[in-house]
């Protein structure tokens, strides 16, 4: 009887590991895809974002702005930010430009963020580093990122609330923004 | 009818008048299916237990978890992940045993639930510290920092992570201070302080899992998993353990309505309350009586009922009684209760009980103050006449606590009584008096078909243990041994 419930046990429990382990490899069949995809999103990054992860308001609108602004950063970083041949150089202290802030480490990656400023405001803010060492860091970062991008834009600063489960990655991307921030003077 | 040439000479033996027992036995082959059924149960609880292990293993490998061990810091990390999983899962599981679950309790017994859940203590406590200590090294390593300075960063950096050091200090001390208690013997009710600490520990711990751990992120399917196992191991607790003692309770308004004196330092309590047909047929079983006077009202005392409930009114009414020995400081203040006390009390709990039948014939070894659940469970467990036997074990007539009542059930019920008495033996350690030891008697002398029986064993830990080892000389399989510890 002992012997019974103890095959038994050892056999749901075996079962139930391989069906893990099977769900685990397909899901890591499909994070080398995303990653695949972010890694492109580096570079022309927002143009996977609406794809992806189906930020439809975004999208269109903001989206285009801000691939043309990671555009221009990834070309000449340095020029963004000097070169601010902004549409209307009105105001005293409110730059317009893209500003990048400071690669900030983590144990799952580099993460560094970019702002786009438009007469002092922030437009824009796009993520050119995220924490990717792992599926689960990506899957994490391609989580987090948008909403930390739309808290920032409400809230023009730093000071807002970390995205939970992404702690890390959070913590991060505001200290980067933070640099950002300092740099663009806002 | 006592055809067989028995050693000692029954004090009773009558199995005649059927018409006088208050339970017939079941149909052929009922008990045995019981058993069965019984074993099913105890089979599914093992599955539960392994596969919500494997699960917990599962829930990581299902997130990618193994595809990800690239490099020797990845490999301590996962390694700690799988830790802390496994660990948690053992502490919930812990937890749940403990946690009074009729289920459980009718399936493998209140004291067998408190064996499994003492000794996966240390494994958990060993996984959740190397869950620390990988983790560390693992992060450690990728951040290029000694593990020790990753701890510090892990706590001064990451949010909950310091409730995290704060919980495994209490688990620490929860362990460590439970296995000394074990060896000290140390009173009741300290081990019921530390044990509180286990929830704070608990408690401490779950932030983290949910905020640092990757694996239980907003929005996956495995935080809603986790999170419903906490959920569930919590609600079975405070269900269990409190709701329930609460409303019974409330539900029975037990007041103390008598105190008798059976024997020196031996009393009757006797409680008057209501709606008491709810608690008839747990002869056997115990439960966990509070008399609600000052100083006393914070002291918990298991005890069986010592009689089926005797009912005077409708609804249930009528009264309960246990019968007490004034050993420990806190039984000896039983023996003063005033009437009209009220009673809070939890339960029924364990398996010396019809329940744990598992055959027709059955036999019922008490000694001492261990006499008087059998006695209860005699008055109403179903057997035909002569298939019962009750062997009662003291150094003194007089130590035979409610053997005159004993003996009355066994005449009414066609019952075979064997008093047993007389000092126990200096040469070797026995169950039997120094007499019968003499002259060569065991446990097949009193019953000589005793292997196909369920034998009852209900007294002091040292004297049960060898009542059970010459159970198992005389080819009783374990299965139809039933005893509960009573000496805690």
């Amino acid at each position: 009887m002992k012997i019974r419930g103890t095959v038994a046990a050892a056999l749901a429990s075996a079962g139930i590991l391989l069906a893990g382990w099977q769900t685990g490899t397909q899901a890591g069949g499909i994070s080398t895809v995303a990653s695949s995809t972010t890694a492109a999103g580096t570079t022309g990054s927002t143009g996977t974002g609406s794809s992806g992860t189906g930020s439809s308001g975004t999208g269109p609108t903001g989206s285009t702005g801000s691939s043309g602004s990671t555009g221009s950063a990834g070309s000449s970083s340095s020029s963004g930010s000097s070169g601010s041949t902004s549409s209307s150089g009105s105001s005293n202290s409110s730059a317009s430009g893209t500003y990048k802030g400071n690669t900030v480490q983590t144990r799952f990656g580099p993460v560094q963020v970019q702002i786009t400023v438009a007469s002092g405001k922030i437009t824009d803010v796009t993520a050119l580093q995220l924490t990717n060492t792992d599926g689960k860091s990506i899957q994490i970062s391609n989580r987090a990122a948008p909403l930390l991008r739309s808290k920032v834009l409400a809230a023009q600063s730093a000071n807002i609330q970390t995205v939970s489960g992404a702690t890390i990655t959070s913590d991060a991307y505001l200290t980067s923004l933070q640099a950002a921030i300092d740099a663009a003077n806002l | 009818m006592n055809t067989h040439l028995l050693p000692a000479s029954p004090a009773a033996s009558s199995s005649g008048r059927p018409e006088l027992s208050t339970t017939k036995r079941p149909p052929r082959g009922w008990f045995a299916r019981q058993y069965r059924q019984r074993m099913l149960r105890t089979d599914l609880l093992t599955v539960i237990a392994w596969s919500s292990v494997a699960a917990a293993i599962a829930l990581w490998l299902a997130d990618g978890g193994a595809t990800n061990i690239t490099s020797p810091a990845s490999l301590f990390t996962a390694a700690g992940i799988v830790a802390g999983l496994a660990g948690m899962d053992l502490v919930l599981l812990m937890l749940l045993l403990a946690a009074r679950i009729p289920f459980i309790d009718r399936t493998i017994g209140h004291d067998r639930a408190l064996e499994f859940h003492g000794k996966l203590g240390k494994p958990s406590l060993y996984l959740l510290l190397a869950h620390g200590v990988l983790l560390a090294i693992g992060y450690g390593m990728a951040e290029g920092l000694d593990p020790v300075s990753e701890s510090i960063n892990l706590w001064v950096q990451v949010p909950d992570m310091w409730l995290a050091f704060v919980s495994m200090a209490l688990f620490i001390a929860v362990v460590v201070t439970s296995l000394v208690a074990v060896r000290r013997r140390f009173p009741y009710e300290f081990w019921y302080v530390v044990h509180l600490l286990t929830y704070a520990a608990v408690a401490t711990s779950i932030p983290h899992q949910f905020s640092v751990g990757g694996l239980f992120a907003a929005g996956t399917w495995q935080r809603w998993y986790w999170l419903s196992i906490c959920i569930y191991t919590g609600s079975a607790l405070v269900y269990f353990r409190i709701l329930e003692p609460v409303l019974a309770t409330a539900r029975h308004q037990l007041t103390v309505a008598r105190v008798e004196r059976v024997a020196p330092g031996v009393v009757n309590i006797v409680m008057r309350g209501r709606k008491l047909n709810q608690l008839a047929g747990t002869g056997g079983r115990f439960f966990i009586w509070r008399f609600l006077a000052p100083g006393m009202w914070w002291h918990p005392h298991p005890f069986s009922l010592s009689a089926e409930p005797v009912f005077s009114g409708s609804d249930g009414q009528g009264t309960l009684r246990v019968t007490v020995r004034g050993l420990g400081n806190g039984s000896a203040q039983l023996l003063r209760l005033r009437k009209g006390t009220k009673v809070a009390l939890e339960g029924p709990y364990g398996l010396l009980s019809t329940a744990a039948r598992t055959k027709n014939k059955m036999v019922m070894i008490g000694a001492g103050i261990g006499i008087t659940p059998l006695r209860a469970l005699l008055e109403t467990t179903p057997f035909a006449p002569g298939e019962a036997t009750v062997l009662l074990r003291g150094h003194t007539e007089q130590e035979l606590y409610l053997g005159s009542e004993i003996l009355d059930l066994c005449q009414a019920r066609g019952g075979r009584l064997f008093h047993l008495i007389g000092p126990r033996s200096r040469t070797q350690s026995t169950w039997l008096p120094e007499d019968a030891v003499r002259n060569g008697y065991s446990l097949t002398s009193y019953v000589p078909d005793i292997a196909d029986a369920d034998v009852y064993v209900c007294g002091p830990a040292v004297w049960a243990a060898n009542v059970i080892a010459d159970a198992g000389k005389a080819g009783v399989p374990e299965e139809q041994i039933h005893h509960e510890r009573f000496d805690w």
